[in-house]
């Protein structure tokens, strides 16, 4: 199932590289061609992947359950680190559906400074109220103890280690609870996207009867502030905290020593969304030494493995400080919001991208 | 620190003073009377933030550079004195006369605390108040600061919910009145929400001296996941919020409402309703004459008025990027943009002229000066 989910990606984003290469031999893309290529070749392959991997947790805590085999252990946390980084790859589409009724948080609460996770599951695990293995009931509590976050304290805790033991059993009902519920989820969201009339419908037929997106450029700004959250996420949650050491933030998903993983995901699926969008075919020639500009700075992104160290597949051949990525991912943020865009005819808003 | 420890002297002296102060005011004017009509904060090129001082056709008098993105600017008139205050959650404050091209003063809220971006002087001009957080504590607070010393910090409020944004000592010189959004946020963790589906917004009106709680109207029910962030006051004492809509956007509510201490929470019933605003209300302000509000919706590019004396919507108008609001002569209003526009309006959204600075993008907020 995993090397289904990964084969989908890896053709869409070929397929996706293919047309951007034809395109942008020819001429720049429309607004709305633009959206098209993010939406087919990006986003529904990445929240598809996501739903893939979601699917694939409820039997693997199954089985961990009523075997507590090592073998079933290693499985699960397989599966859990396949949702994760399916995850890491979609954290910044944060509109549409995955905005619509606090699914993001649901799916992955993090960054979580104040412990709301583990206070919450506590109070529910001191409960031992059996209601919450009823379809919808786990969706009613927060949002922390709702998701992956969760999910994972629950695999980790040495203390109480699932299986089919007496101590283990509510552990089990909840981790089998959590696992169901991020498979809801996550199917909402590509339902969302995909259904008829749904969000992938929404931001192709823009105009003056839809509810949110006016004109064809609307959409296209849509995509363009997604990729530029990721960038600031990306920057300030992830590499900041190596840039300051007095920021105290534990990197995502640390107890299952995925905090490389989930950055080489969320920059990965950030390249393919830069070049789905096409952004660079807009420059004129006497702009066009951003091209350049760009790729040396995805050559330095790629090069660290997110967590102070060297990327197995680095092009750089020295491997460049936390302070350098974190300084490069924040001019590519500036060139694209105030140089690409606007080359694109895209105006992304100072105040509209990042108020108060 | 805690209430306890303020200065109770120098507070109850700030409340008094007030009196003396509405009667110089005119005296005082005069100081403030050159070119500058408006301060706003801004982002100049890419990368590089400042409080800019305006005159009115949007030329640049005076530039005060800031180490970090602002936010508001608290002015008190009589005086000259300005302060801006860094965005949430940033932890720098910076006091500067707008008269005299002085060194800026930096203050800071102090360990485990960061401001919101807001604050007001006391009528006298003796006290600054501001927005804070208190980190590890998990709640909101009101700063106090005595201007005389150096803007020491000399006291605490609470602010009686989680989040403070925007605060307005109002019109009668002892209320402070909070908008409380009922978002979390820690520094560590930059920008992000953390309390998103268990927030508790609130409109608090706290007393300035003893900082006790005078009236609050909390946000329950369909308003539950709705930010309060941003206040203004017209001329029958009413206050006027803006929210920010933090729930399932198929769900936003109006978003633009009034309340008073006396008076119950009321939504103005704006045409396409929240949701034409993009759920999210960036500045308020009231016209110089008190009767009409303007909200601005820089997500819808839309700039609201409403008429205070019916409630009702009297004008929108269209600009990109819109979030800067202020008065302009007796009912009408400058908007801002972070296109670096500047733009004199009507509160029935008629355009009257419109400038634009090159390399300036405005940040949030816009104060007049003049």
């Amino acid at each position: 199932m995993n090397v289904m989910r990964e084969l989908k990606v890896l053709l869409s984003f070929f397929a996706m590289l293919a047309l951007t290469t034809a395109v942008a031999a020819a001429e720049p893309p429309s607004h709305r061609a633009m959206v098209q290529t993010a939406i087919e070749t990006h986003i529904i392959p990445h929240i598809e992947a996501l739903k893939t991997a979601a699917e694939a947790l409820p039997p693997a805590v199954e089985t961990v359950c009523k075997s507590g085999s090592d073998e079933a252990r290693h499985a699960l946390e397989k599966k859990f680190a396949d949702a994760v980084t399916a995850y890491a790859a979609v954290d910044f589409l944060r509109f549409g559906p995955m905005l619509e009724k606090g699914r993001r948080e649901q799916i992955s609460f993090w960054p979580d400074p104040r412990g709301f996770v583990g206070r919450q599951l506590r109070m529910l695990l001191l409960s031992k109220d059996e209601k919450l293995a009823e379809p919808g009931a786990l969706a009613k509590q927060s949002a922390a103890v709702q998701g992956l976050p969760a999910l994972e304290l629950l695999m980790r805790d040495k203390d109480v280690p699932l299986g089919p033991t007496e101590p283990a059993q509510f552990h089990c009902v909840m981790a089998q609870a959590i696992a169901r519920n991020i498979v809801r989820v996550t199917s909402e969201v590509v339902e969302g996207w995909t259904k008829p009339g749904g969000w992938k419908d929404k931001m192709l037929n823009p105009g003056p009867d839809n509810d949110t997106y006016k004109n064809a450029s609307e959409p296209a700004v849509e995509i363009v502030k997604a990729f530029l959250v990721g960038l600031s996420l990306t920057a300030d949650l992830q590499l900041k905290p190596q840039v300051d050491p007095k920021i105290r933030l534990s990197p995502p998903y640390n107890k299952s020593g995925l905090q490389k993983q989930v950055y080489a995901a969320s920059i990965a699926s950030l390249h393919q969304l830069y070049n789905a969008m096409q952004l660079e075919s807009y420059l004129k020639p006497d702009m066009a030494w951003m091209k350049g500009w760009s790729q040396g700075t995805w050559r330095t992104i790629e090069s660290v493995d997110g967590a102070g160290g060297r990327a197995p597949h680095a092009q750089r051949k020295d491997t460049p400080t936390s302070r350098e990525v974190f300084d490069r991912m924040n001019g590519l943020r500036n060139i694209v919001s105030n140089r690409l865009s606007v080359a694109a005819g895209l105006t992304v808003g100072f105040n509209e991208l990042d108020g108060d | 620190m805690s209430l306890t420890v303020i200065d109770r002297r120098s507070l109850l002296l700030g409340t008094l003073a007030f009196v003396g102060a509405a009667s110089q005011g005119k005296a005082f004017a005069s100081v403030g009377d050159g070119d500058i009509a408006y301060v706003a904060t801004a982002r100049r090129g890419m990368k590089d933030y400042c409080v800019l001082l305006l005159r009115a056709d949007g030329s640049i008098v005076r530039e005060v550079p800031l180490q970090a993105r602002g936010h508001d600017i608290a002015y008190h008139r009589p005086s000259g004195r300005a302060a801006v205050f860094a965005r949430r959650p940033g932890a720098f404050g910076v006091a500067f006369d707008i008269n005299k091209a002085t060194p800026p003063h930096v203050f800071t809220p102090g360990a485990d605390r960061h401001y919101y971006g807001h604050g007001g002087f006391s009528q006298d001009g003796r006290l600054l108040y501001t927005s804070e957080a208190d980190i590890d504590g998990e709640r909101g607070l009101i700063g106090i600061y005595d201007v005389g010393r150096g803007y020491k910090k000399i006291g605490e409020h609470p602010s009686y919910g989680i989040g403070p944004h925007e605060i307005m000592l109002l019109a009668d010189g002892k209320t402070i009145a909070v908008g409380n959004g009922g978002l979390d946020t820690v520094p560590d963790a930059g920008r992000e929400n953390l309390n998103v589906d268990t927030m508790e917004p609130s409109l608090a009106f706290v007393d300035a001296e003893s900082g006790k709680l005078v009236a609050k109207h909390a946000m329950t029910g369909d308003l539950k996941s709705l930010s309060i962030r941003h206040v203004t006051q017209d001329r029958t004492g009413l206050i006027w919020f803006g929210g920010q809509w933090e729930g399932s956007p198929s769900e936003t509510p109006q978003i633009v409402g009034s309340a008073g201490l006396d008076h119950e929470l009321k939504l103005v019933d704006a045409p396409g309703g929240g949701k034409d605003l993009r759920g999210y209300i960036g500045a308020m302000a009231v016209s110089n004459d008190g009767r009409f509000i303007a909200a601005s919706a820089p997500k819808a590019g839309h700039v609201l008025y409403v008429d205070s004396e019916t409630g009702q919507v009297v004008g929108k108008s269209d600009l990109k990027d819109v979030c800067g609001l202020s008065s302009e002569g007796e009912h009408d209003f400058a908007a801002s943009s972070g296109f670096g526009v500047i733009r004199y309006e009507t509160a029935q959204a008629r355009v009257i002229s419109e400038h634009e600075l090159q390399d300036i993008a405005f940040d949030n907020h816009l104060r007049r000066i003049a």
